[in-house]
């Protein structure tokens, strides 16, 4: 049997040095050296996908930019990914190429939002994801490099590179990487997976246009309703424009949470009712682009639009006892893929 | 081994595939007994940026009229079928943005 053809350009270096410079000087990277993306390499992403080259991952509509596998493949060796790794970039990609997603708009505004890529279901814990302690923080191979493999397929062939078709004011630091696993073990809530309609065999990834995360001390003891409160706060923050908010909770909060008997659907309720405040307000504090779209000035306006705009989920250390919001990018929706494995 | 043997040899991540140039609109002659079109993204302070720029072009050409659209959002593209629409009462349109 033989290797399917790749037909990306290639490129000879005389050593590892020479191609860190050019791939470099290109600005084919985020700044940081990459793995030199060699035929071996690319080819066992796409063997353990099972993915052939020419296959198309996913299409972008407004730049027409039909992402292949070989591409996919291409950044994620770049980016220091494992072949196991390779499945859920890939249903990252398809899923960023969703049109509710808005990938053109989400990546070139001045809005410095990046793409959260969350791994919901057995294949994070699988593949050696970190769900726990500093599960947004550096030192996870599969967490840093699937983040900074779609990041490099969204700046390199897509083509939304920092100062030219990106224009964020301040950028993010998630635009190096974005990326981390729920904490199954904390929960007895279904997993997010399952909650987005997913089998419950399935493992999913989530992508969500993500503004810089915010962490949430909260207090008043075990009370949902008193620590919650101290979230819908902080959410006001948000402003009333955003799309949707992914709460993360600690898993000593979740424990709270669990013992309280709360479901997943009363969480988001409780938040979405007590984010809200009458259109006057929103407007007093300037946080609405178009105040003379409000008649009715006593309206409560919520921080987003209905309850199922909140996506609720444990992730992080045992020991804490804090909430993390994320709010999402204009009218970006979250959307949610499954990952394909090959058995 | 030879040298080129020895050599590491590297795959470009880019997009590669070639769509054609992206080409401008064929420009009219003259702006004279135009009609001119102007398509806001709904952006604060967009229409009236435009509106000035109207009244610019009217003092140097003879414009017959203008016909205005807002696109409703800046951060989606115009519906397609009420963008063809306002193509159609127009010879010439100008997109701005603004804050």
């Amino acid at each position: 049997m033989t290797s399917p053809r790749l037909t990306s350009l290639k490129h000879r270096f005389s050593d590892w040095g020479q191609a860190q410079d050019y791939y470099l000087e290109s600005k084919l990277t985020d700044g940081l050296p990459i793995v030199p993306p060699s035929e071996d390499r690319v080819r066992a992403m796409l063997e353990f996908a099972g993915l052939e080259p020419d296959q198309v991952i996913g299409v972008e509509t407004i730049r027409n930019k039909h992402i292949t596998a070989e591409k996919v493949a291409v950044n994620s060796v770049m980016a220091g990914c494992r072949p196991e790794y390779f499945p859920v970039v890939v249903s990252a990609v398809a899923a960023c190429c969703d049109r509710s997603f808005n990938l053109h708009a989400s990546s070139t505004s001045t809005n410095g939002v990046t793409v959260l890529v969350l791994v919901s279901g057995g294949y994070a814990r699988q593949i050696g994801m970190n769900s726990s302690t500093g599960v947004m923080g550096p030192s996870n191979q599969a967490n840093a490099t699937i983040g900074r493999a779609v990041n490099l397929v969204k700046t390199n062939f897509y083509g939304s590179v920092p100062q030219d078709m990106d224009n964020s004011t301040f950028g993010h630091p998630g635009k190096y990487s974005f990326c981390f696993a729920e904490n199954l073990d904390a929960s007895n809530w279904p997993s997010l997976a399952t909650d987005k309609g997913f089998d419950g065999e399935s493992s999913t990834v989530t992508v969500v246009a993500a503004y810089s995360p915010l962490q949430v001390s909260v207090f008043g003891g075990k009370d949902p309703t008193s620590f919650l409160t101290s979230v819908a706060h902080a959410m006001i923050g948000l402003g009333p424009s955003i799309s949707e908010v992914l709460v993360v909770l600690s898993p000593e909060v979740m424990q709270y949470v669990n013992e309280a008997g709360w479901s997943r659907q009363q969480v988001q309720e409780f938040l979405w009712g007590k984010a809200q405040l009458p259109a006057r307000d929103w407007i007093a504090w300037r946080r609405v682009e178009h105040p003379e779209t409000f008649t009715d000035k006593d309206q409560l306006v919520g921080c987003v639009a209905d309850p199922s705009r909140i996506t609720v989920l444990s992730a992080g250390g045992a020991a804490g006892v804090y909430i993390d919001i994320i709010g999402s990018w204009g009218n970006s929706r979250t959307v949610t893929r499954k990952i394909e494995i090959r058995s | 081994m030879t040298n080129l043997e020895k050599m590491l040899v590297a795959l470009d991540p880019r997009d590669e595939s070639d769509h054609g140039p992206a080409l401008l609109a064929t420009r009219p002659p003259t702006l004279n007994g135009k009609t001119l079109g102007l398509l806001s993204n709904n952006k604060p302070h967009s229409e009236e940026l435009l509106q000035m720029i109207a009244g610019i072009m009217n003092e140097s050409y003879n414009i017959k009229n203008t016909v205005e659209y807002n696109k409703g959002s800046h951060q989606w593209p115009a519906n397609s079928e009420a963008l063809k629409e306002f193509a159609s009462k127009c010879d010439v349109a100008i997109h701005a943005t603004a804050e």
